[in-house]
């Protein structure tokens, strides 16, 4: 539920190295919007999204 | 005008608590800085006791609310506060409520900073974006 995909993925962010590639998973409908608006407020790079059920699946570039 | 989010918060209730902490949090992961002054019934959020009550009549209903956040895995109140400051989130008790409400510094959760109005309305003036949590 909103926050916790951002959050979460905030904090993750920090473990990570330039290029990598971060898998998402989120239930919450709006993480939809929310994470390609924190992937162009943050300048990391959404690679894909999926649709798998309730579940949401999101790629992310770090930059 | 820099890249920062202030909030004012004047209501103590359970629904006015959490609004801040998930905007804050949001903002707070996306790269914002951000400044939440709490004032007037908001200031007793900010206590170590606090233990806010949905508004009205509503309040009896406080557990069962809770319960049902934490089964979707939205954390408790205290916890989201302490995961705002850990984002960088910055706190403000209001200096004249805790002075009219009898609130000491001693009573505050660890990490609040106390501030006067000008001071907050100084960041506010520098922030793209101000929010009332009225």
């Amino acid at each position: 539920m909103c926050p916790m995909p951002i959050v979460h993925l905030a904090k993750k962010v920090k473990e990570m190295q330039s290029g990598q590639i971060l898998e998402l998973l989120a239930d919450d409908v709006g993480a939809k919007e929310d994470v390609p608006a924190w992937c162009s407020r943050t300048g990391n790079s959404l690679v894909s999204t999926e649709e798998d059920g309730k579940l949401l699946k999101f790629y992310i570039r770090m930059k | 005008m820099a890249d920062m989010l202030c909030m004012v918060v004047s209501e103590g209730t359970f629904d006015k608590a959490y609004m801040p902490l998930i905007m804050g949090t949001t903002a707070a992961s996306m790269g914002t800085e951000v400044h939440v002054f709490y004032t007037f019934f908001g200031t007793g959020l900010l206590k170590k006791t606090a233990k806010p009550k949905l508004p009205g009549i509503y309040r009896l209903f406080t557990g069962m609310f809770q319960k049902k956040m934490k089964a979707v895995g939205i954390p408790s109140h205290d916890e989201m506060m302490q995961q705002a400051m850990d984002l960088g989130v910055n706190f403000y008790a209001c200096s004249t409520t805790m002075g009219l409400m009898g609130i000491k510094e001693s009573d505050l959760k660890k990490g609040v900073k106390v501030l006067g109005a000008a001071a907050f309305l100084k960041l506010a003036s520098e922030s793209k974006t101000t929010l009332f949590i009225g």
